[in-house]
């Protein structure tokens, strides 16, 4: 049960703040535009302010871009009650966010854009829960339809921010086109308390509709930073800056006076990118060792009698496996199975070195894990030679 | 004294190696200016406060033979100071220097010692100055020459590898400190002493000087180099432009002295609507910055009524050195306002 008492759905929202002199004038407005939506709107963002208007509709609304605003879920999608709970939210009993409603909350939107909503979420009552590699694959498939489509100018994904980077990453490998796609997601519920979500959705919205953002890549947006969907990731459980690009940083900001970039980005993506605008319904089983004392190799032996055909080994130091992971390495390389090693440093690359190259490890550059697993998942399709892995590596 | 026999062999070998190999060799030419790298110390231990006796070219060339591995290197010294002492007149004849190098046909890049306090400003300038794609790297140390664990050989021998690196064509100047390629542009001393001082904040740095190879992950935006266009080539000095720092009940005395003493710019941080106003009628111009370190001052109508530049990303001391080639050209706010987005 809700015991907010800012909103009250079934009539306009108006009647139900208080009105100072001041405000009163923006207070009707906002609920001459804020109460035709409400009214099937359950509880709603907390952060989009009825006391203040929205900006003003531009005279050129109507020849916006054309921004197709898919939810694959997040946070940003999920609703909790009280609005101070910011980490329990969500779950089955909770009712969802549906793509419309964030148009709804901010008609805002259709000032900066022409927004259309696509459900992409996978099943609720999925048996196997969460998110699998099928929801990427069709979302990849789907976001290769829509860059054919000359009625669509961009697209911004909301995604749950655990696994948006990787998300993100297999998109800017697996999809052909120039438009910008921009992920977006938030650490607060749509019903949060200084919720992140309303702003962020409407700054990724401003990002998708900007041609500077074309051919860039896949791009995340959050916090007002644009990082390429290579090089950001979430690196604070609860932070609303929990978004970097680790190493390199961002390449542009979605500022109040204009989405600015600063960089370009120099390794190869979307339409240069060799894996894009194929379907990939199954990708090959690649699975994660983290690095640490007394690391065991057994783990890698029942990962390849379990049939992976690669291994990413998340390493000590500047990228080093345990005495017992060597050799069960060596065990796994016999069957054919190809390794790359990463550093659980989360920063700096695994270098290139003479004896790395005897091992026939192959550098995962400055990876993360995760990110190396679904590059190597990609590239385990062509090919299992280990110079074409390595160039693979270097040039993504 | 057995080893030693062998030794003379291998040496012997690796010379004629070189010396048929030097051809082929980068043309880098060092440009030292002074600095914490070019130091000493009254002992090993000393960290701060290290004026006992400078370091030449060809000393630090001498204590560094790897570098004649690497490249095919000359120098030439435009002087031996703390860069707090740079001034106008030696970044201007360092500039020149180093157009007159890029020039020469068979020349690869250019390297520049620089002491760390001011290097960021010599390295925009540098960006917003230099003719040529070829790459011009920024050095300098944060332990002096002869400290313990000193970081000056590897952050020179990262710079000559850079500069002499094809991949680093076309980036615009570079600083080259701590295993980082970081652009001139963004760059800032982020820490009295610490060896990794210099960050891009934000947008972190362009990618590494790693053992393995020479690695970038970023290209800039931003005009800079040949895409520059500001020629210095026939200045002798720059217009004077003074910042205005700002903190709690600051007032306008400060920009009143600097126009005084003949400021044509000011780079403010704070609001002083009337004293803009009496500034701007004798011709001075203004640029909003900001001390946070990060971030963009956004650009709004309201201050471009007001005739009020803004500066971008760019801190206080480098909005300085941009408006002090943009006012080379024009004192037209608008026009300057183009600049400040452009570079």
């Amino acid at each position: 049960m809700n015991t907010e008492p800012t909103l009250i759905p079934d009539r306009p929202i108006a009647l139900s703040i208080p009105m100072r002199t001041k405000f009163s004038t923006y207070a009707l407005l906002a609920g001459l535009i804020a109460g035709s939506s409400f009214a099937v709107s359950s509880v709603s963002a907390q952060e989009i302010p009825t006391y203040a208007p929205p900006p003003e509709m531009p005279a050129n609304a109507a020849s916006l871009p054309r921004i197709v605003l898919m939810s694959m879920g997040g946070t940003i999608a999920s609703r909790g009650t009280p609005r101070t709970n910011i980490t329990a939210y969500g779950g089955k009993d909770s009712v969802r966010v549906e793509p419309i409603d964030w148009v709804k909350d901010m008609p805002e939107l259709a000032g900066i854009a022409r927004v259309t909503v696509e459900d992409q979420r996978s099943p609720v009552d999925r048996p196997s829960g969460q998110e699998t590699h099928e929801d990427l694959a069709r979302v990849s498939k789907r976001l290769n339809e829509l860059a054919l489509d000359p009625n669509v100018d961009g697209v911004v994904i909301t995604h749950g921010t655990n696994t948006q980077s990787e998300v993100a990453y297999f998109m800017t490998l697996t999809v052909k086109t120039d438009k910008p796609i921009v992920l977006v997601g938030s650490q607060r519920p749509w019903t949060g308390m200084s919720g992140d979500g309303p702003r962020n959705l409407y700054d990724a919205v401003r990002v998708a509709a900007s041609k500077d953002a074309w051919g860039k890549g896949v791009l995340h947006c959050t916090n007002q930073l644009i990082t390429p969907a290579r090089d950001v990731d979430k690196t604070s459980a609860y932070r609303t800056n929990t978004f970097k690009g680790v190493d390199v940083g961002a390449i542009g900001f979605a500022d109040p006076d204009r989405v600015v970039f600063v960089r370009e980005v120099v390794r190869r993506h979307t339409t240069h990118s060799e894996f894009a605008g194929l379907d990939y319904t199954t990708v090959p089983g690649v699975e994660i060792f983290y690095g640490y004392r007394d690391a065991p190799g057994y783990f890698i032996d029942a990962a390849v009698e379990h049939g992976v055909k690669g291994i990413i080994i998340e390493g000590t130091g500047a990228g080093n496996a345990t005495t017992s992971q060597t050799e069960a390495i060596k065990r796994a390389q016999a069957k054919g199975v190809v390794v790359v090693m990463t550093a659980r440093t989360y920063g700096g690359r695994v270098q290139d070195t003479p004896r790395r190259r005897e091992a026939k490890i192959v550098p995962g550059d400055n990876f993360p894990a995760e990110k190396a697993r679904i590059l190597l998942q990609l590239a385990l399709t062509k090919t299992t030679d280990l110079a074409e892995i390595t160039r693979i590596f270097n040039e993504y | 004294m057995r080893p030693i026999r062998p030794i003379l062999f291998v040496l012997a070998l690796a010379c004629s190696t070189l010396a048929s190999a030097a051809d082929a060799l980068p043309k880098v030419r060092l440009f030292t200016t002074g600095g914490t790298i070019q130091s000493r110390g009254a002992h090993r231990q000393k960290l701060m406060e290290y004026s006992d006796g400078k370091v030449s070219a060809p000393e630090l060339i001498a204590d560094l033979p790897e570098l004649k591995q690497i490249s095919d290197l000359s120098y030439d010294e435009i002087s031996n100071v703390g860069s707090p002492s740079m001034t106008t007149e030696l970044t201007l004849k360092l500039a020149k220097a180093v157009n007159a190098w890029l020039a020469q046909p068979d020349s690869a890049g250019a390297v520049i010692t620089h002491g760390t306090a001011t290097l960021e400003e010599t390295a925009y300038f540098l960006t917003l100055v230099i003719k040529s794609d070829k790459p011009v790297v920024v050095v300098g140390a944060m332990r002096p020459f002869t400290a313990v664990s000193r970081d000056g050989p590897f952050n020179l021998y990262n710079a000559v590898r850079v500069a002499g690196s094809p991949k680093a064509v076309g980036q615009g100047v570079l600083i080259v400190m701590n295993d980082e390629i970081l652009s001139a542009r963004e760059t800032t001393k982020g820490n009295t002493y610490r060896m990794d001082t210099f960050v891009a904040r934000d947008v972190g740095p362009l990618g590494y000087a790693d053992s393995d190879q020479i690695v970038f992950y970023r290209h800039l935006t931003y005009r800079h180099t040949s895409k520059s266009e500001f020629d210095i080539s026939k200045l002798t000095t720059l217009p004077r432009v003074d910042v205005e720092y700002t903190h709690q009940d600051a007032d306008r005395v400060g920009v009143d002295a600097f126009i005084a003493a003949g400021a044509k710019g000011v780079i403010l941080t704070s609001r002083l609507d009337e004293a803009v106003k009496d500034g701007q009628a004798k011709g001075v111009v203004f640029v909003s910055s900001d001390r946070k370190g990060s971030g963009r001052v956004g650009e709004s109508a309201k201050e471009a009524a007001k005739g009020l530049i803004t500066s971008d990303n760019l801190p206080p001391h480098k909005a300085r050195i941009l408006l002090r080639l943009a006012l080379t050209k024009t004192t037209d706010p608008k026009e300057i306002q183009r600049m400040f987005n452009e570079y």
